[in-house]
């Protein structure tokens, strides 16, 4: 069976493309070395129209009010000059209500779009620009670390990256959230509590990396300003040996957290990317594997979640689940040496 | 009608599911065509493919293994048609459900009348609706215009108007549609589908054609109160189709190898229900229910009249989050006959959607899977209900009389028990009168409907070689009494000669011990005048029945189902009923 391989990575080359929706101006070129700041190109991917009504502001038939237009499509005015006009007695006028542009006029009416400053779009992380994408983005690669998420609030952010304890195993608690955590990006094993994002918040800490949190907080954990990344799934357990080796031996370092929502059809992961530099060249990490014996594989559902093993064999035949459910197990044996049967739809490949 | 009169062909049917690919190959035996075999695969649609043809030669690949046919050539790909040494195949069709739900704007004039033809229509397929405009829509022309280019949806529904009706209030929504979609980057321009007042077609045209991916149907609602979908349909299927092509590669392959008979999964699931419903009886209507990880179909035909209504973002894996969301843990809670924390469920069910694929390991896992499952068909059965046929049966917002009803998906096929499939679905649409509850036990119905268009005497066929798994005959009477009365009395006959009688108490869930397959004629006398669909409340009549997996059913619980405030009465209650069904298994 082939599984999905969950990026668990203390070492992998990373390929992010950066890229707008909209035609754009490209601000970077080919090999150049990016920062998480470092604008990647800009547009005007926001913009704001207005639908003036030049017939009705001139009193005037639509026909009429063509014949009074003095800019065309193209023209560039500020706010106050005159778009149309003047007529009548009173020197009637249509003027711009900001600076802006006409963008269509005719039929008595001007589609106006007011300037509106160009969306930048960073980089998110460090690297080096392999490609550029004409008007559209860039691709960027780097060496380094790599946590991918199953829950992220949509936020983004770069800093450093502080666990809260020696490791990762407790629940995140409100004592432990202290100034010194002001504007580092924490991780913890897991929360159950709304206080702990709100004090977490407060602080304010820069971003969140949780092994685990509970469900009934993810209404809450979307409305904070800061990016929250949950790890490995909805429970009440300690962060994944994987991730929490790589979050506790890079303490201090700078971490792109990426808490972008699961979008599993377009690729998009909630993931921590910690770049390193390093003289081997890590290949690109596989998206999908055949389970067998010898992987190494992270358990995904049950009381066994997240523990990491390897597998010793697959179990020929379909067992009865304790469900009743009918499905191909593995055998894996866990860190502590202990062995237990997994099926196999309930394993990722993991390759730390 | 056998095969030997006809140019026999065999085909395969693909479906693309949003996790699983699968090839369903069919093939005529001893002069009949038969579902032979089905090959699986992982879907390639999305990351990190992007190409739908990988899952799709993978599935080929092990229907090669199965079958030992020869289907696939490294050089020519999939072998269409069949050679004269029985290689590859002479027809293929391909349906598909995988990809996030196309973004719509409903455009129409009232609320109540065109907007909500234009919802109806959007929701024939994997649609989500992000905006709407209409007469009651105060915003703007500037607002809708920065509404629409902010939004950029992939599609734009515009109803409105009976023919020779309203066209001024229509074409001044136009407007702001066209200049939007001007503004907009070509490649972000919507499509726009037109089923409004059919004197505005030229307009319509003029205006928006060169600026957008404009097509035109037939007009939604011709006459006030009556609406015509289908025209609609068909072009928002081909709509589908082109969104999911620029999404997607290997697409144009797969509409090479099936000449264009390429559809989704809705529509086709769709098709073969409003086929069902003109060979089965006519008076009553056939429903069909399919239950997948992302999504929820419900199809109602009834004599070829189709009512079909998709629910991305409710099903039983990536979707399980969303039946929570559209609902509340209550109301998945209130089916369980087991107690459990709320935050037990809640956090099962979150990460059932991050992993759909997971299996439940114990039985409190499956419980909640079942009770997301029923939820989530109560859901779908609610908002669809309204818009089926009044004339027939219950009304309101109970289910009209159907005959049969089928249900499809993994969670009804692969359940560990037979009554776990009949619970989900009696509890979940709650049918009323006499009927018939059955499995598409290999997941063949959307597969039939898109082989439908190309060899129908397949689809008849098939459906006749007992491919529906009888789960058992159901009567559910209607009416209002105290729990306990004596509401239906009840006459088994056997072929054999036997019989014997029930008497059947408001409240009780009961199983009449029919043998599967085994015909009976019920005599069924209702009571307190109750109604079990035999002309109206208090009638009595006789039904022939053919005894299913569970027997026959008799569900006097009520209609609807009603429930306590107390949720441990309700899982007692729950807990009863399950002992009363799983006592046949």
């Amino acid at each position: 069976m082939i599984s999905k391989v969950k990026h668990i990575h203390a070492l992998t080359s990373i390929k992010r493309e950066r890229v707008l929706p909209v035609a754009g101006h490209v601000l970077v070129r080919r090999m150049q070395k990016v920062s998480p700041s470092d604008v990647i190109v800009v547009a005007p991917l926001v913009s704001q129209f207005v639908l003036l009504d030049i017939a009705q502001g001139l009193n005037v038939n639509p026909a009429r009010a063509d014949e009074l237009l003095q800019r065309q499509a193209g023209e560039d005015l500020v706010q106050g000059d005159v778009i149309a006009g003047p007529v009548g007695l009173f020197k009637r006028v249509v003027r711009a209500p900001q600076e802006g542009m006409v963008r269509i006029a005719g039929e008595g009416k001007v589609l106006y779009e007011i300037s509106s400053p160009d969306f930048e779009l960073q980089a998110g992380m460090e690297g080096t620009i392999t490609n550029i994408i004409p008007e559209r983005g860039a691709i960027i690669e780097t060496k380094g670390a790599l946590i991918q998420g199953v829950w992220g609030n949509g936020k983004t952010t770069y800093g450093v990256v502080q666990p809260t304890s020696n490791d990762l195993l407790k629940e995140l608690v409100v004592e432990q959230l202290n100034i010194g955590f002001r504007g580092a990006i924490i991780t913890a094993g897991f929360c159950r509590s709304p206080e702990v994002l709100e004090a977490a918040g407060i602080v304010p800490v820069k971003g969140l990396i949780l092994g685990s949190m509970s469900a009934n907080l993810i209404p809450l954990a979307k409305k904070m300003d800061y990016p929250i990344m949950i790890v490995d799934g909805f429970r009440e357990t300690p962060m994944n040996k994987a991730a929490e080796k790589i979050l506790i031996e890079n303490k201090d370092k700078n971490i792109a957290l990426n808490a972008q929502e699961l979008d599993t059809f377009q690729g998009n992961f909630p993931e921590g990317i910690i770049s390193q530099s390093s003289t081997s060249e890590p290949d690109l990490p596989s998206e999908a594997e055949t389970l067998k014996a010898g992987k190494k594989v992270i358990i995904i559902n049950g009381p066994q979640a997240p523990q990491i093993g390897e597998i010793e064999k697959i179990i020929p035949g379909k067992q009865v689940l304790s469900s009743g459910v009918e499905t191909q197990l593995a055998e894996v044996t866990l860190a502590n040496e202990k062995r237990t049967k997994i099926p196999l739809t309930n394993l990722e490949i993991i390759n730390d | 009608m056998d095969t030997t009169i006809v140019a026999a062909k065999s085909v395969i049917a693909v479906d693309i599911g949003s996790t699983i690919t699968r090839s369903l190959f069919f093939d005529v035996v001893s002069g009949k065509y038969r579902f032979v075999a089905v090959g699986s695969a992982p879907t390639s649609a999305g990351a990190p493919h992007f190409d739908v043809t990988d899952g799709i030669w993978r599935s080929l690949e092990q229907l090669q293994y199965i079958t030992g046919r020869v289907l696939l050539s490294e050089k020519d790909g999939v072998i269409i048609p069949s050679t004269p040494d029985n290689q590859g195949v002479d027809i293929m069709v391909a349906t598909m459900s995988v990809g996030n739900p196309i973004s719509v704007v409903t455009v129409g004039l009232l609320d109540t009348v065109s907007l909500q033809n234009a919802r109806n229509l959007a929701h024939t397929t994997y649609t989500n609706i992000i905006d709407e405009i209409s007469l009651n829509d105060h915003r703007t022309s500037s607002d809708r215009i920065n509404m629409l280019t902010r939004k950029r949806p992939d599609l734009i529904i515009i109803t409105g108007g009976t023919n020779n009706g309203a066209s001024h209030s229509l074409l001044s929504i136009l407007e702001s549609i066209g200049l939007s979609s001007y503004m907009l980057n070509e490649s972000l321009r919507p499509h726009i589908l037109f089923t409004g007042n059919e004197q505005l077609q030229d307009e319509v045209k003029s205006g928006l054609s060169k600026i957008s991916k404009l097509r035109i149907a037939a007009n939604i609602q011709p006459v006030l109160g009556k609406e015509n979908i289908q025209p609609a349909q068909k072009e928002i299927n081909e709509i589908y189709k082109e969104v999911r092509n620029r999404q997607s590669g290997g697409l144009r392959e797969v509409l090479s190898w099936t000449e264009g008979t390429f559809t989704s999964t809705a529509a086709a699931f769709g098709r073969v229900i409003r086929f069902l419903s003109e060979k089965y009886e006519p008076e009553k209507g056939v429903l069909g229910v399919d239950i997948g990880s992302d999504s929820t179909i419900l199809a109602a035909a009834f004599n070829g009249e189709e009512t079909l209504r998709v629910f991305p973002g409710l099903g039983v894996g990536s979707g399980s989050a969303g039946v929570i969301e559209k609902n509340s843990l209550d109301l998945i809670k209130r089916w369980m006959p087991i107690e459990l924390s709320d935050q037990e469920i809640r956090d099962y069910i979150y990460n059932k959607s991050v992993y759909p694929c997971s299996l439940p390991l114990d039985v409190e896992q499956l419980e909640i899977e079942l009770a997301v499952a029923k939820q989530a068909i109560r859901y779908a059965a609610e908002q669809t209900v309204p818009d089926l046929p009044k004339q027939l049966g219950a009304g309101g917002t109970l289910l009209p009389f159907m005959e049969p009803i089928i249900g499809s998906g993994r969670i009804l096929t692969l359940a560990p028990k037979r009554y776990h499939p009949l619970s989900i679905l009696l509890d979940g649409l709650q049918p009323t009168g006499v009927t018939t509850l059955a499995l598409d036990q290999n997941g063949l119905l959307p597969g039939l409907g898109a082989v439908s268009e190309v060899n129908p005497l397949l689809t008849v066929q098939v459906i006749e070689s007992s491919t529906f798994l009888n789960l058992g005959t159901i009567i559910a009477p209607l009416g209002v009494a105290r729990p306990g009365t004596t509401i239906l009395r009840v006459r088994v006959n056997r072929e054999d000669g036997r019989s014997f009688t029930r008497d059947i108490k408001y409240g009780s869930l009961s199983i009449l011990p029919v043998e599967l397959g085994e015909k009976v004629s019920l005599h069924l006398r209702p009571l307190n005048r109750f109604d079990v669909g035999m002309g109206g409340p208090g009638k009595s009549g006789k039904v022939n029945a053919v005894g299913g997996v569970l027997g026959i059913v008799i569900d006097a619980r009520g209609r609807p189902l009603q429930f306590s405030l107390d949720p441990e009465k309700n899982r007692k209650r729950n807990e009863a009923w399950r002992k009363t069904i799983s006592k046949y298994e």
